[in-house]
């Protein structure tokens, strides 16, 4: 700004912040915006997180899998893949426990197999896993 | 005993705001949206859409919250992005640029005959307007104003002193409003 183009009357206007009636309206409106997108970012953060550890789980066994395979031991593979279904078992029958004591001993889990009970744990477990890093990401 | 957010300075409150501080943030909108509203409508956004943009810029603000460290005033710092991102919903949409009413043969003024500085506004072209309120109300530079709004330099100075000449004429043609600017100049 040039040194003629300064006028203290005109800064001082321009400094001076006009009046509005609906002040608390707008603060409304910039929370509620506020919230709408950290509830975006909760539900984005939460299922980036589901698929991210989903993803991460699949590579794992695969990575497993081929060691066992590479390694040319099919014994030893098989053991893996009787192990899984072992934890599998074990991991249903420790669910299906939890749902007897919850009363909710209908939902018959023994019919799942291995293989399929050990996907649903380890989704859930993948779930806890990013609803804890979601619910960390809020408080820091 | 924590100080109460209203004692908090600015720069305290940004520091706050940064860390995911609501009511932090909270207090900086109640302190500072009026001066981002009115200068979105001193650029010439109709008072819906300067709202919209305002309240935007306000949410930009909390997520670049830890970027403020107090060198300039947070007015200043919020006001420069609403300023920003109304340029750039204005050069997409012709709905953020308001017609510029003609009211030279009418204008309105209080009980008193004082004519206020939005209603002086309104007696500038739309160029001016954006220029002067770009210059003196978000205190961009002119070198910034041609860069933002896309025209040469010269006739961003151009702009700038017409739109000024024209405002000191209309204010100071109002009896009541050349005392005031007596008294407070």
């Amino acid at each position: 700004m040039s040194v003629d183009e300064f006028d203290p009357a005109i800064e001082r206007l321009f400094a001076r912040a006009p009046a509005f009636a609906d002040s608390a309206q707008f603060e409304a409106g910039v929370a509620a915006k506020l919230n709408k997108s950290s509830r975006f970012r909760t539900v984005a953060l939460s299922v980036a997180g589901l698929v991210g550890g989903l993803i991460a789980v699949r590579e794992v066994l695969n990575v497993d899998f081929n060691i066992g395979s590479s390694s040319a031991s099919a014994s030893a593979g098989g053991g893996a893949t009787q192990g899984l279904s072992m934890a599998g078992v074990d991991a249903a029958q420790a669910v299906q426990s939890l749902l007897d004591r919850l009363g909710l001993a209908g939902l018959d889990l023994g019919t799942m197999g291995g293989m399929q009970m050990f996907w649903a744990t380890a989704g859930v477990l993948v779930a806890l896993l990013a609803a804890g890093v979601v619910k960390l990401s809020q408080e820091i | 005993m924590a100080k109460p957010l209203r004692e908090l300075h600015d720069v305290e409150l940004a520091a706050l705001s940064a860390a995911g501080g609501r009511r932090e943030f909270g207090e900086l909108v109640r302190r500072h949206s009026p001066a981002v509203r009115g200068l979105l409508r001193r650029m010439g956004a109709q008072p819906a859409l300067a709202d919209d943009v305002a309240q935007d810029a306000f949410l930009l603000a909390f997520e670049k919250c830890a970027e403020f460290r107090g060198e300039g005033t947070f007015g200043a710092w919020i006001k420069r992005i609403a300023a920003r991102i109304y340029l750039k919903r204005r050069s997409k949409d012709a709905r953020y640029v308001a017609e510029v009413e003609n009211d030279e043969v009418a204008p309105n003024v209080d009980s008193a005959g004082r004519m206020d500085l939005d209603e002086a506004m309104k007696g500038l072209t739309e160029p001016e307007r954006l220029c002067v309120s770009l210059c003196h109300g978000a205190g961009l530079s002119h070198p910034e104003i041609a860069a933002a709004i896309n025209l040469p330099l010269g006739t961003v100075k151009s702009h700038v002193k017409r739109g000024l000449d024209k405002l000191r004429a209309r204010l100071q043609s109002e009896p009541v409003a050349h005392g005031s600017a007596s008294h407070v100049g």
